[in-house]
Parts: structure tokens; sequence; C-alpha cells
């Protein structure tokens, strides 16, 4: 059922940004080997989540239509992202913290 | 899955039209309820059971606390000790607290919003189900589980040492015994290499499914089902506190599941997780645990507090005072309760920092709390009071929670914290907050909300009876155990030194928990003589705010014959009651009218109407469930394997047969069904009740919901 | 689990208008309510992992000493593009094309089962090659267990696709009103694919080395 006005992408629209996806994989993929001539550490670190990130945002926006929706839905999409990056973030920070210390 | 049944032939030219199971058409009787897919039907299921198993933690509390009155004592083994006091929080917790909660949900959200049924009617059933086979199967332990004392440790198990004395109801430690959190390494395969923990693991993880389902469901609910009129703000206080409730249940309960699964894992399939030999880091436990422990006390109480702030202002006949601050409390403490859960944790070593961050955020929960307790305070000044039962367990509900609150502040402050930890001080700040907090609170909404089950009236006289023995038993079970904490009596300590001199004290407490088990006694008399005798309730016996009350008791079906529509906060209220100059209340003339009328059309709906249809596939899914639990256990042995399939084809075909299922009878106008065939179908369904042969019933046509 | 149906017909859709909604399908609501559950799912994984794969002194190997990541590219690149078929089977159905939506859901599960055997391979690889298995350590532990956690979710979800492509050929016809429906099961595959693209850059492609 649709609800609402719906811009939904065409088919080929489709098309195009499973291609864009595809070119982001390969360029994560180049990166990891780059890297590993290289050596760029934390900048490499960066670019690759931020590769990832753009392509669940994509996945997220166009294909579950997310962009396209009341922004209720993202509200509880983002709040449930946010909680669990926020939780387990400190988490992580401490039991870091703990063994550095022991 | 093979079962699905083709007609060839048909496929082209009709709509879809077959189910591969028979529907159940019966709503009365035995099948009505196991079919089921009622809110109130499913509300009463769930109050029952919870009840039934807060009679079990009940009776495990007081073989506690015979065990406890002396010092030294005999009376059981250790391993039978360790168990009891692990499934009596594990039981009173997840077995009790929580599904007395989902109870009230069921049966009032629907009825407080202006909706006919919950937004998933059979996701509903399912979570029910899943909640019972979750509590069956923990409590299979004492049948097929096995207490093994660690490898290397003697006689733990029924502690023999001295004089070697058997029984001391040591079958009982074949239930789990890792206490309600189930620390790890002590509860991992080395410390507890019996079965036991095993179903605890798992059990809460079938329970966790139950939650988890119903949280979406409720949350969908109540954004989507709200009757015309009913904004966010004009809810009732208890829809609020029901809505925080499920998130932190939606968002706390993937967490637990995880760590649940870890345990598993490293119980069951040699991983390492918890392994400290291994590098794994028992520390992680405890952070999961707590992820999910702290936002599960508020759990435990956000609803109790939802019913309290329906209770106190109809019997201080004043509004509540200072709604919006209720609410905004309520979701400030759902907010902050996801972040102090490492001050379980001030103990096991976490930073400075950790602790200087924790113990301040753990301050500021006292915060919302205080102000939901003024505003309690504040509805109930000046108000007219009227000291019924459901109003007198609010008051105790509000009283105990103080102290519970403020015995919880006391531990915020880490250095005091360090002192009070692991004793019984603990253990009487949790129950303040969840015997005197959730459970009163609890009290409060079965007095008030009785008639809408029933008719009838819950007995006053013994209601009082109730609460003072109660109140009184409560009180000297618990309040001692602040001093016995801070004296240093250890919690979960099998014996202790007659030297130490707490051995008065326990005896108080001992008889104390005995007047508890009365008061219990009492309520059940009650009720079960209220059902049958209660003095009819009429369709406003307390003279209610909210529209729940708008309909006849107990509710019909249907709830609302027609949907209500709402102009404001409080709108039954203001229908029958309006101000005078001096801002006094005064009732309406017509209200009497009205209320007949309301009487009258509530029991006469003009049109038909269409309810969900039961369905048995909630039941079918949820069975497999305890089966993979289960073989997970044996999964070393081919009928444990057995065990696994037998579970997973229970649960695919049960999600099979549901997705083929046509929604309801939806739209039946156009498909007038005749009256013999309905009789004749209800036969059909006895048989097939049964899963076996329902599969080969597989012809049966059925009109179809596609629009 | 592989329904939320929108029941109860009567409170919802046929008053939609004398209701206070949120005005979308409930069904749909509900799918978004439960994967933004899963974060915290699948955060507490990725923690474990990231947690044990960062600590010295565990028991070799290590999964990302082990990795072979052109092949795990290939099959992360399969799921990714099962996606696009998901996609095209829903906007198929918009079409009314059911011929072309039942190819497209098809075509899915295809790529996931393509997508799931990698794993299985990977596995076995791993356990007969490397000899790396669910006991060797706590990384190796959380490795597992998260991936397969994953692998279940796509398991899952292929089934949900096969019954789908099986409504479709013995009922004639899909239709988003149905209870069960290939949007909500797209959303579902979706957030799957989501869950794994982050599991491919920060699993394989961050921690090795
Ligand atoms: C003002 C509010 C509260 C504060 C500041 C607070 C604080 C604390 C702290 C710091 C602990 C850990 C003590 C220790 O183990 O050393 C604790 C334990 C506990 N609290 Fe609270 N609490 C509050 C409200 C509640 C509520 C509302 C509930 C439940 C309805 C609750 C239930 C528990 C339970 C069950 C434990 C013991 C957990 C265990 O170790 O088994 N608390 N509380
Ligand atoms: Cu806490």
């Amino acid at each position: 059922m649709s609800d609402g006005a719906h811009h939904t992408p065409s088919t080929s629209q489709y098309w195009k940004i499973a291609l864009g996806l595809a070119v982001i994989t390969a360029l994560e993929v180049s990166l990891y080997y780059i890297d590993n001539a290289l050596e760029l550490g934390v900048l490499n670190a960066a670019m690759l989540i931020g590769l990832s990130l753009l392509k669940f945002v994509v996945v997220v926006g166009w294909f579950m239509h997310l962009r396209f929706e009341k922004p209720s839905l993202s509200r509880f999409f983002t709040g449930g992202f946010i909680l669990a990056i926020s939780l387990y973030a400190v988490v992580l920070g401490f039991m870091a913290a703990a063994v550095l210390r022991s | 899955m093979t079962t699905t049944t083709e007609r060839p032939g048909v496929v082209e030219e009709a709509p879809p039209t077959t189910t591969i199971y028979r529907r159940p058409k019966s709503t009365e009787g035995f099948w009505g309820w196991v079919t089921t897919t009622d809110h109130k039907k499913i509300g009463i299921m769930y109050g029952y059971a919870a009840f039934f198993f807060f009679i079990v933690g009940g009776v495990e509390a007081l073989l506690l606390r015979i065990h406890l009155a002396s010092a030294n004592s005999e009376f059981l083994t250790a391993g039978a000790y360790n168990a009891l006091f692990s499934m009596h929080g594990a039981t009173m917790i997840f077995l009790f607290v929580m599904p007395a909660s989902a109870a009230f949900v069921n049966y009032l959200l629907p009825l407080m919003i202006g909706a006919r049924d919950v937004a998933f009617p059979r996701l509903n059933a399912l979570s029910w189900w899943a909640f019972l086979f979750g509590g069956i199967f923990m409590y299979s332990a004492l049948f097929f589980g096995t207490g093994l004392a660690p490898t290397g440790v003697e006689n733990v198990v029924g502690n023999l040492a001295e004089g070697g004395r058997p029984g001391g109801l040591n079958f009982l430690a074949d239930m789990p015994d890792g206490g309600w959190f189930l620390y790890q390494p002590n509860a991992g395969p080395d410390f507890s290499p019996g079965t036991g923990i095993d179903f605890a693991l798992l059990g809460i993880q079938i329970l966790g499914v139950a939650s988890l389902v119903a949280a979406v469901n409720f949350i969908v609910t109540i954004f989507n089902f709200r009757a015309k009129g009913m904004r966010l703000l004009r809810m009732p206080v208890f829809v609020w506190m029901t809505m925080v409730t499920q998130f932190l249940l939606l968002f706390s309960l993937p967490i637990i599941a995880i760590a649940l699964f870890m345990a598993t894992f490293d119980r069951n399939f040699g991983a390492m997780f918890f392994d400290a030999t291994g590098g794994g880091d028992p520390i992680l436990w405890q952070h999961l645990f707590w992820l999910f422990g702290h936002p599960e006390v508020y759990i435990l109480v956000l609803p109790a507090m939802g019913m309290v702030s329906e209770v106190l202002p109809v019997f201080s006949r004043k509004p509540l005072f200072g709604y919006s601050a209720v609410i905004f409390a309520g979701a400030a403490i759902g907010f902050l309760g996801f972040g102090v859960w490492a001050h379980h944790m001030f103990a096991t070593g976490i930073s400075p920092v950790a602790q200087a961050a924790f113990g301040l955020s753990t301050m500021t929960i006292a915060i919302p709390t205080g102000i939901k307790i003024f505003n309690w305070m504040g509805t109930m000044w000046m108000g007219k009071l009227r000291f019924s039962t459901p109003l007198l367990f609010a008051i105790g509900f509000v009283a105990m929670f103080v102290i519970g609150g403020l015995s919880g502040v006391t531990h915020s402050i880490v250095p005091s914290d360090w002192q009070q930890t692991d004793t019984y001080y603990i253990v009487a700040h949790f129950h303040y907050v969840l015997f005197g907090g959730s459970v009163f609170g609890l009290f409060a909404g079965i007095y008030y909300w009785f008639p809408k089950i029933s008719g009838r009236m819950l007995g006053e006289g013994l209601g009082k009876v109730h609460f003072w023995l109660m109140f009184i038993g409560f009180n000297l079970t618990f309040g001692p155990m602040h001093w016995l904490g801070l004296q240093g009596m250890v919690r979960r300590t099998w014996k202790y030194d007659p030297a130490t001199g707490l051995e008065p004290w326990n005896i108080a407490v001992t008889v104390g928990a005995f007047i508890i088990a009365l008061s219990i006694a009492v309520f059940i008399y009650n009720w079960w003589s209220s059902r049958r005798r209660g003095a009819p309730s009429g369709l406003d016996p307390w003279d209610a705010r909210t529209v729940e009350w708008t309909v006849p008791n107990p509710t019909p079906v249907y709830n609302f014959a027609t949907t209500p529509v709402i102009t404001r906060l409080d709108d039954f209220w203001h229908r029958k009651y309006t101000t005078d100059d001096e801002g006094r209340a005064v009732r309406r003339p017509e209200a009497d009218q009205m209320i007949a009328d309301l009487e009258y059309d509530g029991r006469n709906p003009k049109t038909e109407i269409h309810l969900p249809a039961p369905s048995y596939f909630p039941l079918l899914l949820a069975s497999g469930m305890p089966f993979i639990g289960w073989g997970i256990i044996w999964h070393t042995t081919t009928w444990g394997l057995g065990m696994v399939v037998l579970g997973v084809l229970l649960i695919v075909s049960g999600g099979i047969g549901w997705a083929l299922e046509p929604l309801e009878e939806a739209h039946e106008e156009d498909h007038p069904h005749d009256e013999a065939d309905e009789d004749e179908e209800t036969h059909e369904t006895e048989g097939a009740s049964d899963v076996g042969r329902a599969s080969e019933s597989a012809d049966t046509t059925e009109p179809v919901e596609t629009s | 689990m592989t329904d939320l149906a929108h029941e109860g017909d009567v409170t919802a859709e046929d008053h939609h208008d004398e209701h206070e909604s949120l005005g979308m399908d409930a069904r749909k609501l509900g799918m978004w309510v439960f994967l933004s559950s899963e974060f915290l799912f699948f955060g507490a994984l990725m923690t474990n992992y990231l947690l044990y794969s960062n600590r010295p002194g565990l028991a070799d190997p290590y999964p990302g000493t082990i990795y072979d990541i052109p092949f795990t590219s290939v099959s992360s690149f399969v799921l990714l593009m099962s996606s696009l078929t998901m996609v095209l089977a829903h906007a198929a159905l918009e079409r009314d094309d059911q011929h072309q939506t039942r190819t497209w859901l098809f075509a899915t599960a295809a790529l996931g089962s393509i997508f799931l055997g990698g794993q299985v391979f990977e596995f076995y690889e791993f356990i007969t090659h490397d000899g790396m298995t669910l006991t060797t350590s706590p990384v190796a532990s959380a490795f597992y267990v998260l991936t397969g956690f994953h692998g279940l979710h796509v398991a899952i979800g292929i089934l949900m696709l096969l019954s789908l492509w099986g409504i479709g050929h013995s009922q004639g016809a899909l239709s988003d009103k149905r209870g069960f429906n290939v949007e909500l099961v797209g959303l579902y595959w979706h957030f799957v694919d989501i869950i794994w693209i982050v599991i491919f850059t920060v699993v394989y492609l961050l921690s090795t080395s």
C-alpha cells in the first residue's frame, strides 16, 4: 500500500543507484589495497567508514524509501542507530581503558 | 517447507482463497481461549499466569526465609538455597511483574485510547504464548536440569560437609542457580557445569522474544490506533508510561539477547567469550547485562507508576497535578535509564572517571523521580480523598517508593556503595522499589480495574485487611534488611554465624514474610468470592475520568459499540462535570442520564462489528520455541537434535500458516456466512487443533481479505 | 516471525479518517520499529568483535589474519546487488507486473543463497584450512557468532522471499495489501544488507592487518 505522496525512484534510477553502490564498493576494496601498500592508518579508516556510511544511507534512503516516508519513521530508525552507537562506544571505551591500565 | 497446498486450476481466476490449515471458529470455551486474539482475553490469561508465578516465587521466598530465620541453618542445602534465590528473583521479575504489567497493558491500552484491539492481534497472542512457554521452559529445569558442582569442588550441591545430611530439599538444586543476573564466569561452563543455568539463559531468551514482539505491537498501537481526537497529549498517563516502557523493552531486549546467546555458546558450544583463561572478559557480561538490567528496572516500575497516576486523581477527585510534567519525567527516566548501568559495577574496578560519571548520572535520575513524587502529592493535596482500597495501595506505592528511591541515591555515592554492595542493604533497596513500588502499584490497579473484567467490585473490607496486612508485613520484612545489611549481613549468604548477632532481626524478617503471605491469602479469597458474589459495579463505579470507563462492565468483546471521539484530557470526567464560578467541580444534571445511555448503547451496537478472528498459529509458532531450547541443551544427543528440528518445523509451519491465513473475515457483508456453516466449522476445529492433522485438512476455502 | 500482519481491520483501515494516527500502514511502522531495535542486536555483536580483535595475546589465528578479501568482496557485492533485485521486485509490483515481481523475488532469493553459500564456504575454509574454530579464542567466537547471526538473518530472509514467490505462483497475485507482503520483506532484506555493509567494512576491511 502506498501512503502519502510517493516520488520513489523509477526503475532506471534504481539501476543507477545500484551502479553507484557498486562503484563505492570497488573504491572501498581498492582503498584496502592502497592502505596495505601505503599505511594510511587513520585516514584509511576514516575514508572506509565514510564510504560504508554513504552506502548505508543510500540503501536506507532510496531502496528502503526512508527519504520518502513520514519523518517519524526516520526518527525511530536513527534513534535506534544513535543509541546503539553511543552505548557501545562507551562500553568499548571503558573496557579498552581497563585493559590499558592493567 | 513443503506444506503449501497448491490448488491447480483455480490459480489464475480467483483471488487467493486457500488456507492451508483450518481456522478456528469458536470464540467460546476452552478453544476459544486457546485460539483467541482478543486483547482482553489475552490480558486476563497473562494476569492469571503472572499471579500463578507470583505464588511460586512467593513460596520460594518463604522457603528462603524459613532457612534464614536461624543462624547456621540446616533447613536447605547450599545448592537448594542458591537455586531458590535465583529462581525467586528471576520469577518475580520475568514471570510476575513483567507479565502482570503486560496483562494491564493488554487489557487497558486499547480501551484507554478508544481502539477495538491492538495493532496486531495475532502477534499479541504470540507474545502471550511465548511468555507462557518461556516460563514453563525455565521451570522444566526442575525435572530435566542438573545442578552439578564444578569439578574439584566437593559437596557444594547439598553441602554435606557437616555430617552429610541428605534431603534439605536438595532436588531444588537442579534449577538455575546463578542469581537473576547470571554473572560470568560463575554461571559459565566451568563453575556451573550442570544444565540448570541453560534453562535460565534460554528461558529468558524466549521470554525476551515475547516481550520484544509485544513492544513492537504496543508501540504501533499507540502511534496508529488512537480514537479520533485522542492526541498524544490527551492520552492517560498509564498509556504514556506504557509507551516509555515499550521503548525501553525495544532497545534493551536485543542487548540481553546477545548476552544470553554468548553465554549459551560458551556453555554449550565451547565459545570463549567470558573465559578469562583464554583471554575472554567476564566484565563484558556485566556491561551487557546491566545495559539491559537498569532499563529493566524501569520497565518493572513505570507501568505501576502509570497506574498510580490514574488512581490518584480519581480518588482525590482532582485532575492529575502537572500532567505534562509527569509525562515528561517518565520519558526522562526512560532516557536516563540507559545511561546509568555501570552503577551496578562500582565494585568491579571500573575506572575512576567511569565511577564519577555513573555516580553523577545515577543521581540525576532522582530528579525526574522526585518530580513525579511531588506531582502525586500535589494531586492529593487539598483533594477530597476517598480512602478506598485502590487509593490505599497507591499511597503505599508513593511512600514505599520514596524510601526505595532514597536508598538508591545512597548507592550512587561510590564509596558508600562499596560498603553496601552485595549486602542486605541492596536487597532492602530493590524490594522497596520493586515490591513497595511495582507490586503495590499493581494491586492498586487490580482493585481499581477489577470491575472492568468482572462487572463486580472487589470486596472493600477484605481489601483493606489485605492492604494493612501487606503494608505491615512488607515493612517488617524489608525495613530491618537495611540495618542487617549495614551491619554486614552479606547478600546471598547460605549461612551466617550466630556470633554476629544477626539472628533476632532475621526472625523478624521471616515473620514479616509470613504476614505478607497471609495478606495474599486474604486477597485470593477476596478475588475468588468477589468474582461470584461481589457487588455489581455498574458502568462507572469510581466516578472515573478516562474513556475505558465509558463502556459497560465487564467490557463487551467489541469494546466500543461506537468508537469514541475525544475532545480533551480526562474526557469522561468533563462530560460529567462542569465548574462553577469558584472553579469547583459540579456534576452536570444530565450526567446520570448520559451514563445510563452509555450503558445501554454500549451493549447494543448499532452496526455489525468485525473483530479479529481467532487463530491457531500463534500457539503453534510459540510451541516450537521451548523445543529448540531443549534441543540446544541436549544438542550432543540425536534426540536433542531431533528436538531442534521439531522446534524449527513447528515455527516454520506456524509461520507459513500464519502468512497464508486470511487476516480475518473482514468485509463479511459481502460474503454472509450462514449459521449452519459456522456450526459445522466449530465441530471440525476440535479435530484440527491437533497439529499433525491440521496440516492435512488443507482445502478449506475462506473468504478473503484482499480489498 | 514472518508476519507483521495488519489485522484488526476494523480499527484501522476501514475508518482511517476517524483515527489519530501517524497515517501510515501499521505493518510498515511495525517493521521499522522492529528494525530499529536490531541495531542494538548487531551492535552488541560488533562490540564483542571489536573488543576482542584489538586484544593482544589471544590464541592464533586472529580472524584478521586469514580473511580472503577478494572472495568476501565478491560475496558482499552479490548481497548488495540482491538489494537491487529486491527493489526491482517491489517496483514491478507497484506497476502490477506480477510476472516480473516473481522473477525478481526469485533472483533476490538466489543472490541471497549465493551469499550464504559463500559464507558456508568461508567458514569451512577457516575451520579446515586455517584451523580457526568457534573455540579457538574469544575473537574467533565473536567472529563466528556475529557473521553467523547475520547469516541466519539472510536465511530467514530467503525463506520469506521464497514463500512470497510460492504464494505468487499458487495464488496468482501478490499484493501489498496482504499482511505478509513484498514491501515488508523488502525492508527486512535491505536492512540485512546494510548490516553487512557495516560488517564488511568494519570487520573485514578495517581489522585486517
Ligand atoms: C531513584 C532511583 C534509583 C536509584 C538512584 C537506584 C540506584 C541503584 C544502585 C546504585 C544500585 C546498585 C547497588 C549495588 O549493587 O551496589 C541499585 C540496585 C538495584 N536497583 Fe535501584 N535505583 C533506583 C531505582 C530503582 C527502581 C525504580 C528499581 C526497580 C523497580 C530498582 C531496582 C534495583 C534492583 C533490582 C537492584 C539490584 C540489582 C542486583 O544487584 O540484583 N532501583 N539501584
Ligand atoms: Cu540500576
